[in-house]
């Protein structure tokens, strides 16, 4: 009697951990990845440098901003370089945006219609720039594994909930194994083609945090176009003044 | 007057050869004439039916402002109770309402600018055959809120199939909020107009209220009229009755000017026409007409000897000339009747012209209407008497003598 | 012999010759006329929408017309222009430029589309500046001045002397802005694209898109309608090695083309019958005449004259008389369309079509308005005059001869 207690106990242990071993922990193990991923880049404020290298088969060029953000609601950037460009400013609020341009001294509100527009010759349009863009709100997903996997990496597949306006089939992601940083996303269309690839390299440390300092997005069905953004110096949940997010500020300087 | 009658009829059929190929001339002439009118009103009919069917409608109704500005907030005034008013009109067939406005959809290949209907698929298919042209999928048969409708050419530049997402970008009536929302495409559309292929989408009217932010309200009422004249006819007080209160009722001519162009030529083509019968009639008549006089020269000399006096004789070619004209046109009802009447059946087709995709009826049918059938016949007889009074005169002032002599 | 026969038996017969001719001459000139009219109306339609609005030929880039691209951009307008101005069919053409952008007046603003031109040039070729509604054209080539679409001055509350903005993104990739004054407003007759149309002197467009010295689009009027399409083969040749496409209206404004065959189609039947109605006019006279003499025919037979010879002699009068009619009918048509295509029909109710105004209808001069009739005078007259006389050729004279 005694040893059928045992081994009966022995038995619900093994089950009760094998459980805990299969099901949930992955998930959350995902969750936990993609929860990082979102926060990476945002904090209550943020004030950066940052370099967008634009490569199209017609030309290239490299912008040099100054950005600014409040939580998700507001940003505000302000070209330093090239010459041409210099002064000219985009603002942010919610839903809303704006730019600024010096040579003619206007303040134009971009309409609805042109936010799927490319923000400033880029790969990344006025869009991007605007939406609440939450892997963890609008996608589900679970881990995974890819062809030629690198060692020391971890794969995530997203796969974007039903209603959400999103036109990607999934996403694929890659992260660093003992810091979660990550290394690419990959976005599919509904048809397994590759579309879109983005790329983080160079983890650097911005005061608290370390970050890949570059981010190379990649049109993977246009030829030889890419944008690349790189971090030059960047400050995470410092003191903002509001004054910052405001038309005002649009033809300051 | 009988006697004349009498005689005038005896005497065409003297000369029974020369009555039959003369009356069976100008009796085709009348014939060709009311087959063309009837053609020329089938092609009409036929162009206007292109026009209006595959998405315009007979008429519409907006809101005033709304054409010029296409702002999302110019909705119709009052919808619920125009609709109503529609339901019972004995002229009006169908009534679909829509709303429209202009947005950005996205897939993830590619982007476009596009024109955003909602509409209610029932009543929609009343009016307008944008679900006739649907080649893949269907017309919203499923009901899903998230279904759309897109051209062929847009899919073609999203690179997108049947069941995959795009997601549609719009500004909110008033406010001018971003409005975005993912879309199945359940159907995909051709209508063989690049316009419409590559720049026109369809989703349900209620997620496109929602998404403007304009809960029952629309910006445009189609209509479609139990009979095409109906939309035609300027003096209707349909116009009128509905234009008031802010809103506006315009006619397919109003709303395509360019084609109401096109059709008041092919009026002028239809008077042409008649009036090169006309002339053939006057070189059928009055060839008829004075053979029948130099013949008879002798007899009409004779009867002036004996007394009938040179009105008389007038008076008896005139009547000639209605008899003749008279047999014409029976012959002429009669080939027209039944060779329209064949076509009206049958149709004539054109050599397969694609216009506005499955729409365009390739078929003719002419179309019979009873005035050609009065109208014309009687001007031809007015006409023929008209030109015998030629004849009729010269006969009438001839001296006796001279016609006595001139016989053969 | 025969001929002399026929030609005396025609001259002894005044009043039936008269009236078989006035009726084949009066068919002639109906006939000539209403197609020569019809033709030239259609014809004028279609001359005037393609010529004032997109020109009747277009030169661009490879595919521009399918997939636009800032960057398809004909590099060697001069060249082209060489062999434009060397082609006498060509009327006369313009070059076009052309981006989208975002163009704002005071707090309003939105989507436009930028059309560089050259303002001699076109209003040359498109008559742009008769379109010009309030305000007027451009100073010069390079003024920063703007005209803008009706629809669009509306948009963005807009007038003369106003000052726009415009943003688009330059062919160097840096972002192009500037500011212009709106010199006018133009009416083109298409609301649509009115309603986004946003003109610069060229030079100022090739200076804000950074697109020095090249043009996305040639647009050519030809002389008339009908060399459009043997120009376009030209051209065509011409620019073969290059990587431009020549493309004609029918194939650029294949919407307009079509609606245009569809009437086309109808014009056909209606001149199919017309000629119907024209030949049984000729019938119905020449029948007359050559049954009357059918008895002639008989006593002709009964001296002996061969059966074959018969036929030919009433065939010979019978075209004999068609070709007097014809060319009577020539003479005379022509002179009724050539009055007609300079003067045309005016209209008591003018229409519209694609933003032009018609309100006379003109007639052209073309080969198939003097054929048509021709052949259908020719053939039904001959027709019509065979079947009695060969009757006649073989009935019995007997017979014939009674014949009433």
């Amino acid at each position: 009697m005694k040893r059928a207690l045992i081994t009966m106990s022995y038995f619900i242990f093994l089950c009760f951990s094998l459980m805990l071993a299969t099901g949930e922990p992955d998930e959350t193990q995902a969750q936990r990845i993609v929860k990082k991923i979102d926060e990476l880049y945002r904090s209550t404020s943020s004030k950066a440098l940052m370099e967008m290298e634009i490569i199209t088969p017609h030309w290239q060029r490299t912008l040099e901003i100054r950005a600014w953000s409040e939580g998700m609601e507001k940003t505000f950037m302000r070209i330093l370089e090239p010459k041409k460009e210099r002064g000219m400013a985009t603002l942010r609020i919610g839903n809303e945006m704006w730019n600024y341009l010096p040579k003619t001294n206007k303040v134009i509100k971009i309409p609805p219609s042109m936010m799927m527009g490319s923000w400033m010759g880029s790969d990344f349009t006025n869009d991007d720039l605007v939406k609440e863009f939450t892997f963890f709100n609008d996608y589900d997903f679970e881990m995974t594994t890819v062809n030629q996997a690198q060692t020391g990496a971890l794969y995530v597949k997203c796969i974007p909930k039903e209603n959400v306006p999103v036109v990607w089939g999934y996403v694929l992601l890659a992260v660093r194994a003992d810091d979660y940083l990550p290394l690419w996303e990959k976005f599919y269309d509904e048809e397994g083609e590759l579309v879109r690839e983005m790329l983080f390299k160079e983890i650097k440390r911005f005061g608290q945090r370390a970050i890949p300092s570059v981010m190379e997005l990649i049109p993977r069905q246009k030829q030889g176009q890419k944008t690349i953004i790189r971090y030059l110096e960047a400050q995470f949940d410092i003191a903002l003044s509001q004054d910052i997010f405001s038309l005002r500020n649009l033809r300051a300087e | 007057m009988w006697l004349y009658i009498k005689l005038a009829w005896r005497n065409i059929f003297r000369n029974k050869r020369r009555t039959v190929i003369a009356s069976t001339a100008i009796g085709i002439a009348l014939a060709c004439l009311l087959f063309f009118d009837s053609f020329i009103i089938g092609l009409e009919h036929n162009m206007i039916a292109s026009a209006t069917s595959s998405f315009l409608g007979h008429a519409q109704i907006h809101r005033q402002e709304f054409r010029h500005t296409q702002e999302p907030a110019y909705t119709i005034n009052n919808p619920d109770q125009i609709m109503q008013s529609l339901k019972q009109e004995t002229i009006v067939e169908a009534y679909t309402p829509r709303t429209l406005s202009i947005g950005m959809i996205t897939s993830a290949a590619n982007l476009n600018s596009v024109l955003i209907v909602g509409v209610d698929p029932q009543a929609e298919k009343a009016v307008s055959k944008v679900d006739d042209a649907v080649r893949k999928g269907d017309f919203f048969k499923g009901q899903k809120p998230q279904d759309i409708v897109i051209g062929s050419e847009l899919a073609e530049i999203l690179e997108v199939s049947l069941g995959e997402r795009v997601v549609l970008t719009l500004a909110q009536a008033e406010s001018g909020d971003l409005s975005q929302d993912m879309f199945r495409v359940s159907g995909i559309y051709h209508f063989g107009v690049r316009e419409m292929d590559s720049g026109m989408v369809f989703i349900h009217i209620k997620k496109a209220q929602d998404m403007l932010n304009i809960s029952g309200q629309v910006h445009e009422i189609a209509i479609k009229f139990k009979s095409l004249q109906y939309a035609s006819d300027d003096n209707l007080a349909f116009w009128s009755k509905y234009s008031h209160n802010g809103n506006e009722a315009l006619s397919w001519g109003e709303l395509l000017p360019d084609l109401k162009g096109v059709f008041e030529m092919t009026g002028v083509f239809r008077s042409v026409m008649s009036l090169l019968l006309m002339f053939v009639v006057i070189f059928g008549i009055v060839n008829t007409l004075f053979m029948s006089l130099y013949e008879r020269m002798f007899e009409l000399g004779v009867l002036r000897a004996v007394g009938t006096r040179p009105w008389g004789v007038m008076k008896l070619m005139i009547c000639e000339s209605g008899a003749l004209a008279v047999l014409s046109i029976a012959v002429g009802l009669f080939l027209g009747l039944i060779i329209t009447g064949l076509f009206t059946i049958t149709g004539i087709d054109y050599r397969g012209i694609e216009f506005a995709g499955s729409v365009i009826q390739e078929v003719v049918f002419p179309v019979m209407k009873p005035f050609q059938f009065i109208i014309y016949p009687i001007g031809l007889l007015l006409f023929m008497v008209l030109v015998g009074l030629y004849p009729a005169v010269v006969a009438a002032r001839m001296s006796i003598a001279d016609a006595i002599r001139k016989s053969l | 012999m025969i001929m002399r026969m026929a030609f005396r038996n025609i001259f002894r017969q005044k009043r039936r010759t008269l009236l078989t001719v006035l009726s084949m001459f009066g068919g002639m000139v109906m006939a000539v006329v209403f197609i020569g009219w019809a033709d030239g109306s259609y014809n004028n339609i279609i001359d005037n929408f393609t010529r004032y609005n997109f020109g009747h030929i277009q030169i661009h880039k490879e595919d521009y017309l399918d997939r636009p691209s800032l960057y398809k951009t004909i590099d060697d307008y001069s060249s082209i222009e060489k062999i434009l101005r060397n082609n006498p069919h060509i009327d006369s053409w313009a070059p076009r430029l052309y981006s989208v952008g975002l163009v704002s007046v005071r707090e309003k603003s939105s989507g436009a589309r930028i059309i560089g031109i050259d303002t001699e040039k076109e209003n040359q070729t498109t008559a742009f500046n008769k379109k010009i509604t309030a305000g007027k054209g451009f100073s010069d080539e390079s003024a920063y001045e703007v005209i803008i679409g009706k629809g669009l001055a509306k948009i963005l509350g807009a007038g003369v002397d106003d000052s726009i903005v415009i943003v688009s993104q330059a062919a160097d990739g840096s972002i192009a802005n500037d500011r212009y004054t709106i010199v006018g407003i133009v009416d083109t007759g298409n609301e649509i694209a009115d309603r986004s149309s946003f003109y610069l002197p060229l030079e100022s467009a090739q200076e804000l898109l950074v697109l020095y010295g090249r043009v996305h689009e040639v647009a050519i009027t030809a002389k008339n309608l009908h060399n459009v399409l043997p120009v376009t083969n030209q051209l065509q040749d011409s620019l073969a090695d290059s990587k431009l496409t020549v493309a004609s209206w029918q194939e650029f404004a294949s919407s307009f083309y079509m609606a245009m065959k569809a009437d086309m189609e109808g014009l056909w039947i209606s001149i199919f019958i017309i000629v119907l109605i024209v030949s049984v006019g000729v019938f119905n006279t020449v029948l007359m005449s050559v049954l009357e003499r059918v008895r002639e025919y008989g006593v002709l037979k009964a001296v002996g004259t061969k059966p074959g010879q018969i036929i030919k002699l009433v065939l010979a009068e019978v075209n004999i008389m068609a070709f007097f009619s014809i060319l009577l009918g020539i003479i005379v048509g022509y002179i009724f369309n050539y009055l007609l295509s300079t003067h045309g029909i005016t209209l008591a109710e003018g229409f519209s079509y694609g933003g032009m105004e018609f309100k006379v209808m003109k007639a052209e001069i073309n080969a198939r308005s003097f054929y048509i009739p021709a052949l259908t005078v020719l053939l039904s007259s001959f027709i019509i005059g065979l079947f009695p006389s060969l009757k006649a050729a073989h009935t019995d004279p007997a017979k014939s001869m009674r014949f009433h």
